[in-house]
């Protein structure tokens, strides 16, 4: 909010430089953010919080300062004659809901001229960021700014029946307001009206037709107090935020509305002439009460961790005009002016006390705690060690947006990852970020288009993060890793990426985090190309990964030209603790290798195969790997030539190359048994 | 002196030559202590010559003339065998300038890094690392933080909704509440996550990342909290940066406090990115308000806590100097491996 400096100095007495007041108004709660230059002075922008509207006006904000450098505020001297007839008599008012209007009070100013306002007054209006337009509404707009009171001045010719009622509107009723927009109510919004229909719309905007004009020689000022909620529900639904909005939605000071109304009608009386008359209406149905809040020095002290005595918590009280009683002792009762709104229980109470002690002023010391070692949430550390095993593979980790676009979220429906209904933002920033992700592979592939557009040609990326659905008992979420590679993999120029390039990256990820023995098995996942695809599935037959090369449509629907393969793990399946590694004995006799070249039919997969063997092979064998696959010229088509290794051990002797040799004839004798295959 | 002298010579100079090798230094070296003029063995030997009786002298000077032979074509083969070594070390000779083949490295996501160096900060100070969901419900997010519906704090969180009841967790602080729910004091916690807002600019993302921190317990002070936040961020930025806290508002906290840092960039001479105010903020913080212990059913007349808040984007911003929130959301590959 914009201060005039001059203005706010001007309401001190006794106090140090502008640049000391601005340093501990910042130290008290107030920043200021800004210093610049205005006219005949400079313009201070301060951060007033949004529990503070007592401090939204230059007098507020003073008082504050005079607390914190030990000045004091200048009193409000408000030169007011009356005269003529009784204002009671000109006008009536009448609260028809209290708890809608708590206060109202009026004036009449009759025989005003149409001035504008002096040079002082504009400047200080400009520097606060106010435009002058004529002498009647710059003295409300500068009563508003000195005392934060929100003033109406209604044309009394225009207010028929020369009556103000506050009441609710009722449904459908309309109103012109100050700007020229018709506005049609709802039911409970605040509503001043005359005799006959609304004529504004209470602590928001006036109306058109009572609007102060070239004409007008009789005043009607109105200064009342409203209930936060209901402005503040009123303003939102009619999408309006003015001054008074703002300043009624934080509270409003009940005391406040006779003294701001006894100042406005005494400076328009002093700048455009005219008799003010005799009398304020002020309807206050039940009286303002004021809050009575109490502590003690020992509390307070204990709290803030800094012996304080009562004595220096009653000046603070006291320059804060908290009206302190101590009684001599420990003890501290305030008794809290009506401006004061935000100050309900003692932990706001304590907090003016810290406020003005200072946190500079309070010594740091490190809590004593207990001393048992942090622990980490396991679900962190289940998706720290899927990032940290994704960067052990050489991957970026990238941070997409948890919303997608509806139509491309549409499509992962018949995804084998796809956990239910989507969730989707009743109110998104754009139409295209409207639903909450259900797998994170659009945002990834995204990226990888964005890399490759870049002038990236290899792309190896991950991205873990969560994905949401609707499930039965409402929202849900669960944690996923995605990889995205446009080859070669880093660390590996010169080798082209392939299946088995992204088969290895993904199965050090399930590795690493303790996934079951997964199934590798062929089709159902539409985003991937059915040759090179995959769906990765526990022994039970639950889904928890796919893995493969993207469809030719779906890479079309990214614009990703270059071949892109993908994965997806839902994180639900690993492990939640990775067992301890047990050891195991080492070897004391060697091993003996022994190869195996099995020509079979292209139908017959390595898995099929390399089980058979292992269930024919003998109990020496302790390991079979894959040497190499070869497919190609020279074998009949539909066929591949798969070369096996074989690691044979006995733990109790060297064997022989002649025993082993042996047991590998056995071994083919017992495959072609069991198995369509051709040895070489 | 005699034959038995010409053999021990002999034997030791095939000894010393074989030592040298194919060092050409150390091949001079025996050349001059065998063959050289001045002072060489076998010039000491032809010196001897003379004092030997004339019968002997014959057999002495054939022995003598077939060691010098042999020394000179010994030697003679040494050079040759220095020469070709030179030659084939200088075939073998990589260029050791050339780049090398470089192992994979991936790289996490800056976020990423500044919460697991904050997160191993407070562990050390014996904090549980505490989760909680994304999409939240308004009890969690708002009520049980002193921010009954209608409060013009919510304004300041403009927040997505979905559906009555559930919306996108505008602040890690519902993971607070959950967590004072679920256990009685004493409380020791941080918080980092994902949280969402409605807001879309230069320095707003609609999606972004926060840390919280939570100690309740008896007698917690707010000095504890000054010298907590002290603490942390020292050991996060540098060990002589300045903290200052400034009163604040947040619904769940009373006092609340604004937290500032010395301007890292500066040394508070005044900079674009203080403002030249010498301070950058980067926390909010303040003692728990008794409200929010109300609602959890924390006995507020028995316990006392302090919370803070801050950015994880914001700081990995300030730290490694990227200077538009949204970058880090973009996905692209180069940044990240800018933190290999």
């Amino acid at each position: 909010m914009k201060f005039d400096a001059a203005w706010l100095l001007d309401l001190l007495h006794g106090a140090p430089g502008a640049e000391e007041v601005a340093d501990r108004l910042t130290a008290c709660g107030f920043l200021v953010e800004l210093r610049e230059p205005g006219i005949g002075g400079e313009v201070w922008e301060v951060e007033v919080t949004t529990n503070r509207p007592d401090a939204m006006n230059h007098r507020g904000l003073a008082r504050e300062a005079a607390a914190a450098t030990g000045s004091t505020l200048a009193g409000l001297s408000i030169d007011l004659a009356e005269d003529g007839p009784a204002t009671a008599d000109l006008a009536t008012v009448e609260i028809a809901d209290p708890t809608m209007c708590r206060r109202f009070c009026a004036r009449v100013i009759r025989g005003a001229r149409r001035a504008a306002s002096p040079e002082w007054m504009q400047r200080r209006l400009v520097n606060a960021g106010v435009r002058p337009i004529s002498a009647i509404v710059d003295v409300t707009n500068y009563v508003l700014l000195e005392l934060g009171q929100p003033l109406h001045a209604y044309d009394l010719a225009k207010v028929r029946g020369a009556t103000l009622v506050a009441r609710r509107a009722v449904d459908g009723e309309v109103l012109v307001t100050l700007d020229g927009e018709r506005r049609t109510l709802g039911a409970g919004m605040p509503v001043i009206a005359d005799g006959e229909r609304a004529v504004g719309l209470g602590g928001i905007m006036g109306g058109a037709d009572t609007e102060i004009g070239e004409d007008t020689t009789d005043i009607l000022l109105e200064a009342a107090s409203f209930d936060p909620l209901t402005v503040r529900r009123a303003a939102r639904r009619l999408g309006m935020h003015t001054e008074a909005s703002h300043r009624f939605e934080r509270g409003a000071d009940p005391g406040l509305p006779p003294v701001a109304i006894d100042y406005a009608a005494a400076l328009i009386a002093g700048i455009a002439g005219g008799t003010v008359c005799r009398g304020r209406i002020d309807v206050c149905p039940s009286p303002v009460e004021r809050r009575r809040l109490r502590t003690s020095a020992a509390r307070v002290s204990a709290f803030i961790g800094l012996e304080t005595p009562a004595e220096r918590l009653c000046e603070i009280a006291q320059a804060l005009e908290l009206e302190p009683e101590g009684d001599g002792g420990d003890a501290i009762v305030v008794t809290v002016p009506s401006f004061r709104v935000d100050l309900e229980r003692e932990a706001d109470l304590v907090e003016e006390f810290v406020r003005h002690l200072g946190f500079e002023a309070i010594p740091a010391r490190l809590p004593v705690l207990s001393t048992a070692p942090g622990r980490r949430n396991p679900n962190w550390e289940l998706v720290d060690r899927a990032r940290a095993a994704a960067v052990s593979a050489g991957l970026a980790e990238i941070v997409t947006w948890s919303f997608i676009d509806p139509s491309l979220d549409a499509e992962l429906a018949a995804m084998p990852l796809c956990p239910g209904a989507p969730v989707e933002l009743d109110n998104p920033l754009a139409a295209t970020q409207s639903t909450m992700r259900r797998s994170l592979l659009p945002g990834v592939l995204g990226a990888v288009r964005d890399n490759l557009n870049q002038g990236e040609r290899a792309v190896a990326v991950f991205e873990q993060g969560r994905v949401f659905w609707q499930a039965g008992s409402g929202p849900a979420e669960s944690e996923r890793l995605a990889v995205a590679l446009v080859g070669p993999l880093p660390g590996r120029a010169g080798q082209d990426l392939d299946f088995a390039e992204l088969k290895g990256v993904v199965e050090l990820l399930t590795d690493v985090l303790g996934f079951p023995e997964l199934d590798w098995k062929r089709g159902g996942a539409p985003w991937l190309d059915e040759a090179e695809g995959a769906v990765l599935e526990t022994a039970a037959g639950r889904i928890v990964g796919l893995a493969g090369r993207l469809a030719g449509p779906v890479a079309d629907r990214f614009d990703l030209r270059p071949v892109t393969y993908v994965a997806e793990l839902d994180l639900g399946g690993a492990a939640r603790e990775v067992p301890l590694p047990s050891f195991v004995e080492l070897p004391r006799q060697p091993a003996v290798t022994a190869d195996m070249t099995v020509e079979h039919a292209t139908e017959l997969s390595y898995a099929e195969l390399a089980t058979v063997v292992r269930d024919l092979a003998s109990e020496l064998v302790e390991d079979i790997g894959l040497l190499v696959r070869f497919a190609g010229e020279g074998l009949p088509p539909g066929t591949v030539r798969t070369t096996l290794r074989l690691t044979y051990r006995a733990a109790d002797r060297s064997l022989t190359q002649l025993e082993v040799n042996e047991l590998q004839d056995g071994l083919r004798q017992g495959l072609t048994r069991r198995l369509d295959v051709r040895f070489a | 002196m005699g034959l038995e002298r010409l053999e021990e010579v002999r034997a030791s100079f095939l000894a010393d030559l074989e030592r040298a090798g194919v060092d050409a230094d150390a091949v001079e070296r025996v050349r001059v202590a065998y063959a050289g003029r001045r002072s060489g063995l076998l010039q000491e030997l032809a010196g001897g010559l003379r004092e030997l009786p004339s019968e002997a002298k014959r057999d002495y000077g054939r022995a003598l003339n077939e060691l010098k032979k042999l020394v000179e074509e010994r030697l003679d083969e040494a050079k040759a065998r220095v020469a070709e070594g030179r030659a084939a070390s200088a075939d073998r000779r990589v260029d050791i300038t050339l780049p090398g083949r470089r192992l994979a490295r991936g790289a996490e996501h800056p976020v990423h890094l500044v919460r697991r160096r904050i997160e191993e900060i407070f562990l050390r100070m014996g904090y549980d690392v505490e989760d909680g969901p994304e999409i939240e419900d308004d009890w969690h997010n708002f009520e049980a933080l002193n921010m009954p519906p209608d409060h013009p704090a919510r304004d300041d969180q403009d927040t997505f909704y979905i559906g009555a009841s559930h919306l996108l967790r505008t602040h890690t602080s519902p993971v607070q509440a959950r967590v004072m729910e679920s256990r009685q004091p004493p409380i020791r916690i941080v918080v980092p996550g994902r949280v969402y807002r409605r807001d879309s600019d230069l320095r707003h993302s609609p999606m972004f990342h926060q840390l919280e921190g939570l100690v309740v317990d008896v007698g917690i002070t707010v000095g504890h909290l000054k010298a907590t936040l002290e603490t942390f961020l020292r050991a996060l930025f540098s060990d002589d940066v300045r903290v200052r806290l400034r009163p604040g508002f947040f619904p769940f906290t009373e006092p609340s406090a604004e937290v500032d840092i010395s301007c890292i960039f500066c040394a508070q001479r005044g900079c674009g990115v203080c403002s030249g105010s010498g301070w950058i903020e980067i926390l909010g913080s303040g003692m728990v308000d008794p409200r929010v212990f109300e609602a959890v059913g924390i006995d507020p007349e028995r316990y006392t806590g302090f919370a803070f808040g801050l950015g994880l984007d914001r700081v990995a911003m300030l730290q490694y100097g990227i200077p538009d929130l949204r970058q880090l959301f973009a996905g692209d590959q180069r940044l990240t491996r800018q933190f290999e």
